[in-house]
């Protein structure tokens, strides 16, 4: 064994990258690799809220002083990617009193700050509450960016020596001598930043440990390795809305049910969720009447919603996981604690660990479990300072309230583009002159794309979820091809062409579940300006063989329609072509 | 009694926090505190077809155009927050952007609260910036002051001292002339001739006289004259009176303030709420005992019509809203005036006819061609849908002159291909810029519409 031990994490969400990041800073040697993106499972699929811990006040008292904990840990650390909305659970007349008096004191019991509104006060918080709204408790619930936390994740882990590979699958775990001894990856498109239309490539990675973070996943690296890792993956749907209709996280004070919260995410809000056990983490059905019931159900709570735009719907599975003998069958009973299946231990099986449920509110402290757990095992000493070091982003730094003379950015944009970079935005903004912004939904720049396309090559995708170019109202309908071209001439034409694709893809998938009303529209005039204007639907520099460019030039054909022709136009045109 | 309008009263702390804000987006009764028009953005697909129309975009590069202004910003916002780009301050308030939209976004109303808002929390309130847009916003009250005194007003206000001191000190533009006030103005020539009395004299005399109305089934309109009819060009004001009486209609010139289009252009809501509360009670009684408003001029039409009901929830004021026209709009739903005016003719030169925005919002733009298309005697030509460029107060501003001049540019141009050499439209401040382009003569269509008519 070398003299610094090689962790190898498995998964890029929340839970891999505080991992990799707090290995890293111990000064262990780490790789993480993930199959897709960063946040290509569960937390790129959450409605973005950083709990209080007011939601398992009654039900699970462990979990709801652990949220309550690292909620203010992480406006610490994470400050760029946190917004303070503060949160409210309402009671509606038919909601029980004697729930609302429950949640009161379970939120005192785990020393979570709370504070009672009558319906009034609450209606002059959220003016969009519902008028017979009773009365609500406050408490400090946030919104949280998860992407920009992941990516602020990897990005310290590699700053501490760290190698974070996407779009590697891990396809083996290596067990040598009844011990696992490292894991076999595909890389897409290669090491390194991913780039479309380099050649996939395998790679075995000898590591002296494996952890295994791939939440609903983790079954299936557990079979790779010939263990039983039983995660009860759990569906949720969540509907994007167009506009924040609040600013504050609005619960329903009831005990577990569907469709019981809004959060507030940057310029949008999220409507949540439902909660249904799934076989497969990748293979469910994504059904319309699951929207209808979030929207239905959250229009008692603000009323504007029943007739607000939705941008598109997405659904996630919970890492769920509670010992086999607890045998929950409803998946709303099952703990949102964290576990450590230490596999010498359990299956005796030494070299691979696997951390299993949890949340994102708490992944810094399941981080920090782990790790305490690898170090432990190859006699580290070193201690954890992820709850005090802040991540690349939220350093101090001076609030830029002159941005916009600075960058000429109009305010708007300059104040949501130094939210999202934070302590980067001088850095970033500052890289480009002119900076004209690509996507005005989300107020994105030219500056703050280059930036991304640094970090992660041609992926489009990857772009989007570390600006959220492309994630506003139009979805892409007007920023793609502007985003896609900044990649030129880096990369050649096809290969533009090919991350552009998928990335309208993507942005597809989530619509699909809002073609109604004005998304409808939406949906109608990019089709007209992909497929029409751009001609993707149908283009034929894209299509297998040799085009016929003579036929679009001269050609033999008559001219029916009036325009000039060519040089065999006849009678056909009814002779008043050419004018 | 009938004496012009006091000026404004100061109505403090308590009658601003008044929760008279409209909730467009909410039920009604719901919301509290100040309006917030980020849902409005729902309704947006980006299509751009507000950019195309937008006049100051036309011609200004760095001008980010109505849907930047106003869906756009709007669902960058969060509560708390107070960005409003100064941009917002370049917008002209033509409002084309609003007949623009395929898809019903409130992009005036949401560019309205979003200057208000830059006014109130970015402008400072010592600024010269702020204290000229509140003199020009307020126009309406100088003048009142000014037409005291007209030939001492028009003396100092023309002098070339003035108009340079104006430009270097005030950032009013030394490049126009400030129009005459008259000697003598509307209403004191209306109070002369007996007021609302003799009017209802004089319309019951006709009332007998023709065949088409009942003597004892009075027709009503109340008066919105505004003030540059009322103390620049009384003449429109008279011709409306005349042209209203000779169909029998009894019109009320009631007590009234400035219609508030100014002030929304300058941001100053608090000034329009004053004004608006003012006029919606005074005409909504009205309409309550059987009047309809009728205006002269198109954008105090249009402020009565939408930018009340979209910024303010006064008791009224979508009755009043509903029940306001503009001139030449009520004599052709109710009267026979296309039929008289093809049987008319009239001493009056040719005219190049501009159509406003506002007129054009209203769907009025084509009603003056249309009407006097059939006089004899004189020729009407259209110069074409481009805007004038003035905006009302935008084009006074020494930093908004060049751009003003510059949208104007295609009309001036219009308007010298045309047979006529005297211009017309329904705008004051449209006039003025024709004037200035041109050196034409502007009449208004209520004074063709005399000469045609009115023995």
């Amino acid at each position: 064994m070398a003299s610094v031990p090689h962790i190898t994490v498995v998964g890029g969400g929340s839970t891999g990258t505080g991992i990799a990041r707090d290995l890293a800073m111990r000064g262990l040697d780490v790789t993480l690799v993930e199959k897709g993106n960063l946040t290509h499972g569960t937390t790129g699929r959450m409605h973005g809220l950083l709990h209080s811990g007011g939601r398992y006040a009654v039900s699970d008292q462990k979990s709801a002083r652990e949220c309550v904990e690292e909620n203010f840990v992480l406006r610490d650390i994470a400050s760029h990617c946190v917004e303070e909305t503060g949160g409210l659970f309402v009671k509606r007349p038919e909601d029980t009193e004697a729930y609302f008096e429950e949640k009161l004191q379970g939120c005192r019991d785990c020393d979570i700050p709370v504070e009672v509104l009558t319906g009034a006060e609450a209606r002059e918080v959220e003016p969009h509450l519902a008028s017979d709204v009773d009365k609500a408790i406050s408490v400090p619930d946030a919104a949280i960016d998860p992407f920009r936390l992941c990516v602020s994740n990897a990005l310290d882990a590699e700053r501490h020596g760290a190698r974070v590979e996407t779009h590697a699958e891990v396809t083996d775990v290596l067990v040598e001598g009844g011990e696992v001894v490292g894991v076999e990856i595909r890389h897409d498109s290669g090491p390194g930043k991913r780039v479309h239309g380099s050649p996939g490539s395998t790679e075995r990675i000898e590591t002296d440990h494996v952890v295994n973070a791939t939440g609903a996943w983790a079954g299936r690296i557990g079979a790779l390795a010939g263990v039983d890792v039983e995660v009860r993956p759990s569906k949720g749907v969540m509907t994007v809305m167009n506009t924040r209709q609040v600013d504050t996280v609005v619960n329903r004070c009831r005990p577990k049910g569907d469709a019981d919260i809004i959060v507030p995410h940057e310029t949008a809000c999220i409507l949540g969720t439902t909660d249904e056990e799934v076989r497969d983490p990748e293979e469910y059905p994504e059904e319309q009447w699951e929207v209808d019931l979030l929207i239905d159900e959250l229009s008692k709570l603000v009323p504007l919603l029943g007739e607000a735009r939705t941008i598109r719907s997405f659904w996630g599975v919970r890492p769920l996981y509670e010992p086999p003998e607890v045998g929950s069958t409803d998946p709303t009973d099952i703990t949102r604690d964290f576990f450590l299946l230490d596999h010498d231990e359990r299956d005796d099986l030494p070299g691979m660990t696997s951390i299993v449920g949890g949340k994102l509110t708490t992944y810094r402290m399941m981080a920090e479990s782990i790790a305490d757990h690898v170090c432990d095992r190859f006699g580290v000493a070193a201690t954890c300072r992820t709850a005090d070091e802040p991540l690349p982003g939220s350093e101090d730094h001076a609030v830029l309230d002159d941005a916009m003379q600075r960058f000429g950015l109009r305010s708007p944009v300059a104040r949501r583009s130094s939210q999202r970079l934070g302590s980067r935005t001088e850095s970033v903004l500052s890289r480009c002159d002119p900076n004209p912004v690509l996507c005005p939904c989300e107020a994105v720049s030219r500056a703050e794309v280059r930036d991304a396309v640094d970090q992660a090559g041609t992926d489009l995708n990857a772009v989007r979820l570390r600006t959220r170019a492309s994630m506003g109202n139009c979805q892409g309908g007007f920023c793609a091809h502007r985003i896609a071209s900044e990649l030129h001439p880096t990369y050649d034409e096809p290969t533009v062409d090919d991350a552009l694709a998928e990335l309208v893809e993507e942005r597809w998938k989530g619509e699909r579940h809002a073609l109604w009303g004005q998304q409808l529209s939406q949906a109608a005039l990019k089709y007209t300006l992909q497929a029409t204007t751009m001609n993707r639907d149908a283009d034929p520099a894209a299509a297998e063989g040799d085009v016929d460019w003579d036929a679009f030039d001269a050609g033999d054909r008559p001219v029916a329609d009036g325009g000039r022709g060519g040089v065999h136009r006849d009678d056909t045109d009814g002779g008043n072509g050419g004018d | 009694m009938s004496t012009p309008s006091e000026p404004p009263e100061d109505t403090t702390a308590a009658g601003a926090s008044d929760d008279d804000w409209t909730y467009v987006f909410g039920e009604h009764g719901d919301l509290v505190g100040e309006s917030d028009l980020r849902p409005g953005a729902d309704s947006c697909y980006k299509c751009s077809s507000c950019d195309t129309s937008c006049p100051v975009a036309e011609v200004d590069d760095d001008f980010p155009g109505p849907k930047f202004q106003g869906p756009e910003q709007w669902r960058l916002k969060r509560q708390d927050d107070t960005d409003i780009d100064p941009s917002v301050m370049d917008c002209s308030n033509c409002m084309r952007c609003d007949s623009a939209c395929p898809s019903g976004v409130p992009l005036s109303q949401m560019h309205n609260t979003a200057r208000a808002e830059y006014v109130a929390e970015h402008l400072s309130k010592t600024s010269v910036e702020y204290w000229r847009n509140r003199v020009l916003a307020n126009y309406g009250t100088l003048a009142r002051i000014g037409s005291k005194v007209p030939r001492l007003t028009n003396f100092v206000m023309g002098s070339r001292l003035t108009r340079f001191l104006n430009d270097r000190l005030f950032g009013i533009t030394g490049e126009r002339e400030f129009p005459e006030f008259a000697t003598e103005t509307f209403r004191s020539w209306w109070d002369d001739r007996g007021g609302d009395e003799e009017s209802r004299r004089r319309a019951r005399q006709v009332r007998e006289r023709r065949a088409d109305s009942d003597p004892n089934d009075p027709k009503r309109v109340a008066y919105f004259h505004g003030d540059y009819s009322n103390v620049n060009t009384p003449e429109v004001a008279k011709a409306m009176v005349r042209v209203f009486e000779s169909y029998g209609y009894e019109v009320a010139v009631p007590d009234q303030r400035c219609s508030g289009t100014p002030m929304f252009a300058n941001g100053m809501l608090d000034d329009a709420r004053r004004a608006a509360k003012f006029n919606v009670e005074t005409f909504h009684a009205l309409v309550e005992d059987g009047y309809d408003v009728v205006c002269s001029c198109t954008s105090c039409s249009m402020a009565l019509r939408q930018e009340y009901p979209e910024l303010f929830d006064f008791e009224g004021t979508d009755t009043v809203a509903a029940h306001t026209y503009e001139a030449l709009e009520y004599l052709r739903v109710h009267e026979s005036v296309r039929e008289d005016v093809a049987a008319a003719d009239a001493d009056f030169p040719d005219l190049a006819y501009h159509a406003p925005c506002h007129a054009r919002n209203q769907g009025l733009d084509r009603q003056a061609v249309e009407l006097f298309g059939d006089l004899d005697g004189v020729a009407v030509d259209d110069v074409g849908d481009s805007c004038s460029g003035i905006s009302g107060t935008y084009g006074w501003k020494t930093e908004h002159y060049d751009v003003s001049m510059a949208i104007g540019e295609e009309m001036f141009e219009h308007m010298e291909g045309v047979e006529g050499e005297t211009g017309m439209t329904e705008c004051p401040t449209c006039a003025m810029q024709m004037e200035h382009g041109t050196g034409y003569e502007i009449r208004h269509p209520l004074e063709l519409l005399e000469a045609a008519l009115v023995e």
